[in-house]
């Protein structure tokens, strides 16, 4: 499987799926697609094309928010990240983690820094946070504002 | 289980014979290797004043203060110890020959007051004529205006400093102030007094 | 049937990843494993972006003590993907020459510390003395013994001198034939074959679903190594061998970490008899805005950094997996089935990136506390003990 069958099996497959494929180096290519076809589109790829899942990556961008999933293609030394865009008032995707079970903690980790909510997560809870943490208040959203007022900002002395 | 007994037992042997590997530190003091980054240590003499390792630090363990004292102006460059990382991008960034600010090799640095962890070196400061406020340390205009030549006489600052501190010039016994004159282009000047004498005239 | 659940945590401040493991356990066999994290959480991911990209690596490389070239490794490589240029060749051999450097103190490390836990309490010293040869060399190359300093994207900051490579290789060479004793005495021991092998097992399968990674992984067969799958540094211009090993049990992970350490020290003596003249910094001003990826083959397995890029001196998003994250999950798969005097043993071979299992607290189901952190580890070497006496050893 070189990789130019697999990126043309991708584009046919997944023909309207797809929103955009920026084919970045010969190591990188970035794939955007719908987010309803998340599942199928993961799959695929772990299973059909066995891929190992990296990581998932959130940004809260100004105008929505992003979700990358990397996936790698050791054998071709291919890094395929695919990306979808949601809605920053009330982001929801579903949920990948019972298919692949190493995107369990990840998800649990985006649903809490981010806000964003996985439909058919097994277990949607903290991972990271401590108990103490106001719920709503997301710290990696660019509007994040501290909210603990006697913490401590200087050197301390 | 013989062969591997025999092997432990010269092990075990061995290590009687030649003692604990480990030193009777504070007894016996540690000398660090000569490659060793130790604590970073200020050079009165070379350091120019120029804040370049404030700007570099990634913990903020450099800070500043100018005072604007007419009979003894002065920036006091202040190193917080307990908060340096020693990761020597001060020394790197220092524009004085990478020599202002070194790393030494001295590790052993405990201490009870942390109000205390501080050292700190005092440059003197040239101040406007116009404001009173600070321009730049006497040593970095005078680092400038070697570096250009001939070209510091396009700059009143830069030469009214350079030659007042080799004693070719006097003092400036009129009474330096504002009269919104030409005289004003020609008076060691902050930034801001710069450009207002530039941009407005009466 | 009556079930206890026994806490394996909390918070222990000295640690860089602490982790809480509550087993819940039918009499000796373990039935059920959950894991709570985030004690230590310290928000890195936000901190770096208020620092500059060269301020960041100083950041990122205190992110973990062991591997304390590896996150920021990745993270250079990452900025330099977003541009994307390659560095000079001395600056590859030099990062290949720490991180190496690295991966054999962190074995070692590791290796020390499942002595400690079986009861070899010889191992553990002998070993950690070892380490102090690989110490001293890191010092003499970087300037300290952990937290380098030496990465920054486009080069590395310090080179090496001439007179320095002599005395390190002098030293290098002086820890080998210790290791061989000690792979001699480790791997034919016949108590720890008892207690080793078969515990613990993560089938291919089971770490191909849990998405695991490095040594974890190439215990149970599957072939991957990121210096090998996508090269850079001066891996692909030195020769070196892939460990992998077939039956996933603890015996496993400890062989390929013993037989890594042999191939990193051929890499560094490789590397520093080879290394080419030249520059070691491109001296990069502006990062363009645009995404790029980092991967590198740390000790536990790769670690990857994601950084986006808008254009300022500041990253926009950075993002930081680190191996252990996708390796401690696959406790759920090894530890369920086993006894508790195995636990100890079972949760450190995953190597998670300090020893996370150091606080231990038993209860039973009415809250009273049984035991503590270091019954339950005499409770592993008591075991050990046992099976001693069994075969007639003393």
């Amino acid at each position: 499987m070189t990789r130019e069958d697999v990126l043309k099996g991708l584009q046919e497959r997944f023909r309207d799926d797809i929103i955009d494929l920026y084919d970045r180096s010969h190591k990188r290519v970035y794939m955007e697609i719908i987010p309803d076809a998340l599942p199928r589109v993961a799959m695929y790829i772990f299973r059909d094309l066995g891929a190992r899942f990296n990581i998932a990556s959130g940004t809260d961008t100004r105008t929505h928010m992003e979700i990358l999933y990397h996936f790698s293609l050791e054998e071709i030394n291919l890094i395929i990240s695919l990306r979808v865009k949601l809605d920053r008032e009330k982001p929801a995707i579903a949920s990948i983690a019972k298919l692949i079970i190493g995107a369990n903690w990840i998800e649990r980790e985006m649903y809490e820094l981010l806000g964003i909510q996985f439909i058919g997560h097994p277990d949607l809870r903290r991972l990271l946070l401590a108990d103490e943490w106001p719920r709503g208040v997301y710290p990696l959203r660019t509007d994040y504002e501290e909210w603990d007022k006697s913490a401590v900002r200087d050197r301390g002395v | 289980m013989k062969l591997p007994k025999v092997r432990e037992l010269t092990e075990a042997v061995k290590a009687l014979l030649t003692g604990p590997y480990t030193s009777k530190f504070p007894k016996q003091p540690h000398v660090a290797h000569p490659n060793f980054r130790g604590q970073p240590v200020y050079d009165a003499d070379r350091c120019v004043g120029c804040l370049a390792c404030e700007n570099v630090c990634p913990v903020e363990a450099i800070a500043h203060e100018d005072i604007t004292d007419h009979e003894n102006p002065r920036r006091v460059m202040i190193h917080y110890t307990d908060t340096c990382i020693f990761c020597g991008s001060c020394e790197a960034a220092c524009i004085a020959d990478n020599r202002g600010i070194k790393l030494s090799g001295e590790w052993d640095l405990a201490f009870f007051d942390r109000s205390a962890a501080m050292e700190t070196i005092e440059k003197e400061l040239e101040l406007c004529e116009i404001c009173g406020g600070p321009v730049a340390c006497k040593d970095h205009l005078r680092w400038i205006s070697e570096r250009i030549g001939e070209l510091s006489f396009s700059s009143p600052t830069l030469y009214l400093s350079r030659l007042k501190g080799l004693g070719v010039i006097d003092e400036n016994i009129i009474e330096a102030s504002r009269d919104y004159g030409r005289s004003d282009r020609v008076k060691i000047l902050c930034a801001r007094c710069r450009r207002e004498t530039t941009l407005t005239t009466k | 049937m009556a079930r206890s659940v026994i806490p394996i945590g909390p918070y222990h401040p000295l640690q860089e990843e602490p982790e809480f493991f509550t087993l819940t356990v039918d009499g000796e066999t373990v039935v059920d494993i959950e894991v709570n994290l985030g004690y230590n959480h310290r928000g890195i991911e936000k901190l770096s972006e208020r620092k500059t990209f060269d301020q960041s690596t100083f950041v990122i490389e205190r992110i973990c003590g062991i591997c304390s070239t590896s996150h920021p490794f990745a993270y250079t490589r990452a900025v330099e993907d977003v541009i994307p240029v390659e560095v000079p060749e001395r600056a590859k051999y030099i990062r290949t020459i720490i991180a190496e450097g690295e991966r054999i103190h962190s074995h070692l490390l590791w290796l020390g510390l499942a002595g400690h836990f079986l009861g070899y309490n010889t191992v553990y010293m002998w070993v950690w003395k070892l380490r102090e040869e690989i110490l001293d060399v890191m010092e003499i190359l970087s300037g300290n013994r952990n937290n380098y300093a030496m990465f920054k994207p486009g080069g590395v900051r310090r080179d090496i001198k001439e007179e320095d490579i002599p005395v390190v290789m002098r030293k290098i060479d002086s820890i080998i034939p210790t290791i061989d004793r000690l792979k001699k005495a480790i791997l034919d021991d016949p108590v720890l074959h008892v207690r080793l092998k078969g515990i613990g097992v993560l089938t291919k399968e089971e770490a191909i679903n849990y998405c695991a990674v490095g040594p974890t992984s190439r215990a149970s067969g599957v072939a991957r190594d990121v210096r090998k799958d996508a090269p850079y540094g001066a891996y692909d211009r030195v020769e070196w061998d892939m460990i992998v090993t077939e039956h996933g049990d603890v015996f496993d992970k400890a062989v390929v970490r013993i037989l890594e350490t042999y191939e990193s020290i051929k890499i560094v003596k490789t590397c520093l008899q080879n290394l080419p003249g030249g520059d070691i910094d491109l001296n990069i001003k502006d990062i363009p805005p645009g995404e790029g990826i980092g991967a590198h083959e740390a000790p536990r397995g790769e670690v990857f950094h994601y950084v986006r890029s808008d254009g300022t001196n500041r990253p926009a998003r950075h993002k930081v997996r680190a191996p252990s994250y996708m390796n401690i999950p696959t406790c759920q798969a090894t530890v369920i089935g086993e006894t508790i005097s195995d636990a100890t043993i079972i949760l450190a071979a995953v190597d998670p990136c300090y020893c996370c299992t150091e606080r231990m607290a038993v209860r039973d189901s009415k809250g009273a506390r049984l035991y503590d952190t270091k019954e339950l580890i005499r409770l592993s070497q008591q075991k050990t003990e046992r099976i001693k006496r069994k075969m007639g050893i003393k």
